[in-house]
């Protein structure tokens, strides 16, 4: 036994030796292996916990008080962060839907505020699982993973802290997040668009971090912004770490519809600031060159004619998106899990959801028929009874080509036996298809349509209002949003999982169709989003709460559907002023109304183009049409 | 009484005093500062002005401070700056100082000089800083003061008693600077005392696209213009040759 012990005890010194204690004897590998990059093995944990303040030292008067309007100066935005930023007025935050709004993670950071930082370990390993860094202002919590989790796929949601991941390199802790929300460069306007990603390292320097940020944004960013800044470590609890915020109505009488904004070139207080600080509005507006010395030269001939030239949208055609495509394009079916029973399934063409239970599954749209079997076998997985329903938000092909296969595939039993069945041969023996009748009327060739495959037709319609149905333990509303995309376009809620399906009056990915020949319009479209917006609840800070699933794109909350709206009506706006001063349809394509929106949603290719679109607006604005809600 | 079990503890007892000590120079005799450097800060560097861009880019309103915590002697001060005063008693590169240089929105070019002397130009103002790792270079009473450079690593308060880890990988070019003439921190005369104590810490970051990133901290400490410290940090992209390099003289307006 002494024996066995002593040989335990000299394998343990020996292992010591060898590793651990060894590792004391040897200085820090000195060389070119720099701090803050990529390579070189894994460097050893450094200690970020503890409580840490801000140092507002710079720009403390647009972190403290707030920027002043039209100071985009040492931000290399692009011509679409140029033009949405002077078409924001700051009125738009009196709306409910963004009073609340957060702060994106790297605005996050530079907020006055107190901060927070702890490490997350597994209980019986001890590794480093994340890295918590929570800001007082608006509550942000991030979570920096440290485990080597990859990042989720593009159809995941975003939000304002992001996803993160990190890693210690060098003295540094460096960090990788995807996933935002749309919020600020500068909170008077300037936009860092859903699509930026942000690089960060944060250095120890005793009690002080010095924390980089580089958030590169193909959206509204010509080349990366970068932002250092300082934190200090507070030896005490500072005892403020809440953020609440609830919306309240602050315009009385403004129509849902409204949206504050200023047309191209028409900003009220344009040269304000330019004035104010005597520098050269070219300074005041922003972009690459005005980050460099060399700048300073130009500002001192840069003329008033230049500065306002930069007001409008350049001449030329529209730009395209460069926006990550969220669907995988794999010929596979990736299934995301919204909330509770309710899912989203991914890659055959429109989103769609499945909510299962006890019962049958509830089926929201069935894709594109393209891989029908493949999202079959995504629902078996999922529930174990059949498709007992389909609803269908819309009458396009992406959302009803696998309408017939799935319907037979399942089956309604709650039609078996009941005197619906009599006379009526195999009823209940497939599931049934529930849309808007127009939808129905569409697909049947009734109104003049090339008819559908009769499987396919919805025949459980609604001509108005909504359509109920307790299903699976959840209270299911379907409503009608009268010449939106269509005119048989529906919203699908399922009210305990709090889970509202869009159809195309939502879509992430593009300019929202406005399908003008099956009964679509401008004004019917931001009607619908009005008509979601009414029925979402944030959960904190403007995000969260209510799921919105998008006819195609990433999983949303209320903050993008908003946005998205926001887009509609301004561009609306904008063709509504011109068609009042007489512009013919080559004149408002020519002056590029959409030019802010471009980078994100925009297309010259493919079915529906950014001129298509403008051109929707257009006719639907010079004819309106509606239909009965 | 089991005295086998004690027996890693009592070797353990006895062999950590033999590393309680911080790393030493490798084998073969004292390492200069550039065979030890974290990392390389030599090459041509372009200042991004990405914050306080208005007092950065051109000269903030006489008397206004930005985020600089002066105090009323410094108010004083700033208040009756006058540019042409500076140009006739040939201080127009006050605001070129250790003070005000990295702020300034102009490039860098770093060398070394020997194994440890760290030379750092600017195109404004044609300045030139020396970070000494061992004899001071820099002139007491000079602009850019005298420069002291060590690379700063963290390291445990004592060392020794740990298992496992050490001191971290890389590590930051810590500069103190102390006996700068006055000068000022901004352009428009927010001055600094001859008391003043410059502390810089550069680190260097790969970011996407492959572009390396020098950022600098600075905290500045002084008693006679300052109610507490100054914190900035300040960035620079790193350039592959010389291009857009532009010595030029100082420039008070």
């Amino acid at each position: 036994m002494i024996m066995r012990v002593s040989g335990l005890a000299l394998r343990l010194i020996v292992t010591l030796l060898g590793g651990g204690l060894l590792a004391l004897a040897q200085g820090p590998p000195p060389g070119p292996a720099g701090p803050g990059g990529r390579g070189g093995g894994p460097a050893p944990a450094i200690d970020f916990s503890g409580w840490w303040t801000a140092n507002l030292q710079e720009d403390s008067a647009e972190r403290g008080a707030g920027p002043e309007l039209v100071d985009f100066g040492g931000i290399p935005i692009n011509e679409a962060g140029r033009l949405w930023a002077l078409s924001y007025d700051t009125s738009r935050l009196t709306s409910r839907f963004h009073q609340c709004d957060g702060y994106v993670a790297p605005y996050s950071v530079r907020a006055i505020g107190n901060t927070r930082v702890w490490e997350e370990r597994d209980a019986k390993l001890q590794t480093l699982i994340a890295i918590h860094w929570y800001s007082q202002t608006f509550e942000g919590h991030r979570v920096i993973w440290m485990d080597g989790r990859p990042h989720p796929p593009a159809y995941a949601p975003h939000t304002w802290m992001g996803f993160s991941t990190g890693e210690f390199a060098g003295n540094a802790l460096r960090v990788e997040t995807t996933h935002l929300k749309q919020g600020w460069l500068r909170r008077n306007g300037a936009p860092e668009s859903d699509q930026a990603t942000l690089t960060e390292f944060f250095v120890r320097h005793g009690d002080h971090v010095t924390y980089t940020s580089v958030i590169n944004d193909p959206v509204f960013l010509a080349e990366p912004l970068i932002k250092t800044t300082d934190f200090f470590r507070q030896p005490t609890d500072p005892g403020a770490w809440l953020f609440p915020c609830d919306d309240s109505e602050q315009v009385f009488g403004r129509a849902d519809d409204e949206v504050p904004n200023y047309l191209f070139g028409k900003h009220p207080y344009l040269d304000e600031y330019a004035k104010k600080h005597e520098i050269a509005l070219l300074g005041a507006l922003g972009g690459s060159q005005t980050l460099y010395g060399e700048f300073q030269q130009n500002l001192a001939r840069a003329s008033d004619a230049e500065a306002r030239a930069r007001t409008l949208p350049a001449p030329g055609p529209p730009l395209t998106s460069r926006a990550v495509d969220p669907d995988p394009h794999d010929g596979d079916i990736h299934v995301l899990p919204a909330r509770e029973n309710v899912y989203m399934l991914v890659g055959d063409g429109a989103n769609i959801v499945v909510q299962t239970g006890d019962e049958g599954a509830f089926v929201v749209d069935s894709g594109s028929g393209q891989l029908t079997d493949k999202v079959l076998a995504a629902i078996r997985r999922l529930s174990v009874k059949p498709i007992q329903f389909i609803a269908n938000t819309s009458l396009h092909a992406g959302h009803t080509g696998g309408n017939e296969k799935l319907k037979n595939a399942g089956s309604d039993p709650s039609v078996v036996g009941t005197f619906l069945a009599l006379g009526t041969p195999g009823a209940g023996s497939t599931a049934a298809i529930m849309a808007h009748e127009n939808v129905t009327a569409r697909m049947d060739g009734s109104l003049g349509n090339p008819p559908a495959p009769s499987g396919a037709w919805p025949i459980d319609t609604y001509m108005a209002g909504r359509r109920r149905k307790f299903h699976n333990g959840d209270s299911i509303e379907m409503f009608y949003v009268p010449n939106a995309s269509t005119d048989g376009d529906s919203i699908v809620h399922f009210r305990r999982a709090d889970v509202i399906v869009a159809g195309d009056v939502f879509d992430t990915t593009q300019f929202p169709f406005l399908d003008l020949a099956n009964g679509g319009s401008v004004q019917g479209e931001i009607d619908a989003l009005d008509t979601i917006l009414s029925q979402t609840v944030f959960e904190h800070s403007g995000e969260g709460g209510t799921l919105v699933v998008p006819g195609r794109g990433y999983l949303c909350d209320e903050h993008e559907v908003a946005e998205y709206r926001d887009m509609v009506a301004i561009i609306r706006d904008r063709v509504k002023a011109l068609i009042a001063a007489g512009a013919s349809i080559e004149q408002v394509k020519a002056g590029r109304v959409t030019a802010d929106y471009e980078t994100r949603y925009g297309a010259n290719t493919g079915p529906w183009t950014t001129e298509m679109f403008v051109e929707a607006v257009y006719k639907s604005l010079k004819s309106p049409v509606r239909s009965k809600p | 009484m089991r005295p086998s079990a004690l027996l890693p503890v009592a070797l353990l007892a006895g062999i950590c005093p033999l590393w309680a000590q911080a790393p030493g120079p490798p084998r073969g005799g004292p390492a200069s500062a550039k065979r030890a450097a974290s990392f390389d800060p030599t090459g041509y560097w372009v200042a991004q002005i990405t914050e306080d861009w208005r007092y950065r880019i051109s000269a903030a309103p006489k008397g206004d401070p930005g985020g600089i915590p002066v105090n009323a002697a410094g108010r004083r001060v700033a208040a009756g700056w006058d540019p042409d005063k500076d140009i006739a008693s040939g201080d127009a590169c006050k605001a070129y100082g250790v003070g005000g240089i990295l702020r300034m929105p102009g490039r860098l070019h770093i060398t070394w000089d020997g194994e440890d002397v760290l030379k750092m130009e600017a195109d404004s103002g044609s300045q030139t800083r020396w970070f000494s790792f061992a004899q001071p270079r820099g002139k007491a009473g000079d602009s850019q003061g005298v420069s002291m450079a060590s690379w700063d690593r963290l390291r445990p308060a004592i060392s020794g008693f740990q298992l496992g880890g050490g001191a971290s990988v890389g590590g930051s070019l810590k500069v103190v600077t102390t006996q700068a003439k006055p000068g000022y921190l901004a352009r428009n005369g927010i001055p600094y005392g001859a008391t003043a104590t410059f502390t810089e810490f550069y680190d260097l970051f790969q970011v996407p696209g492959g572009d390396t990133l020098l950022v600098a901290s600075v905290e500045v400490t002084d008693p006679e213009f300052l109610t507490t410290p100054y914190w900035y940090s300040v960035h620079f992209m790193k350039q592959p040759d010389a291009n857009g390099w532009t010595p030029g003289p100082c420039s008070v307006k």
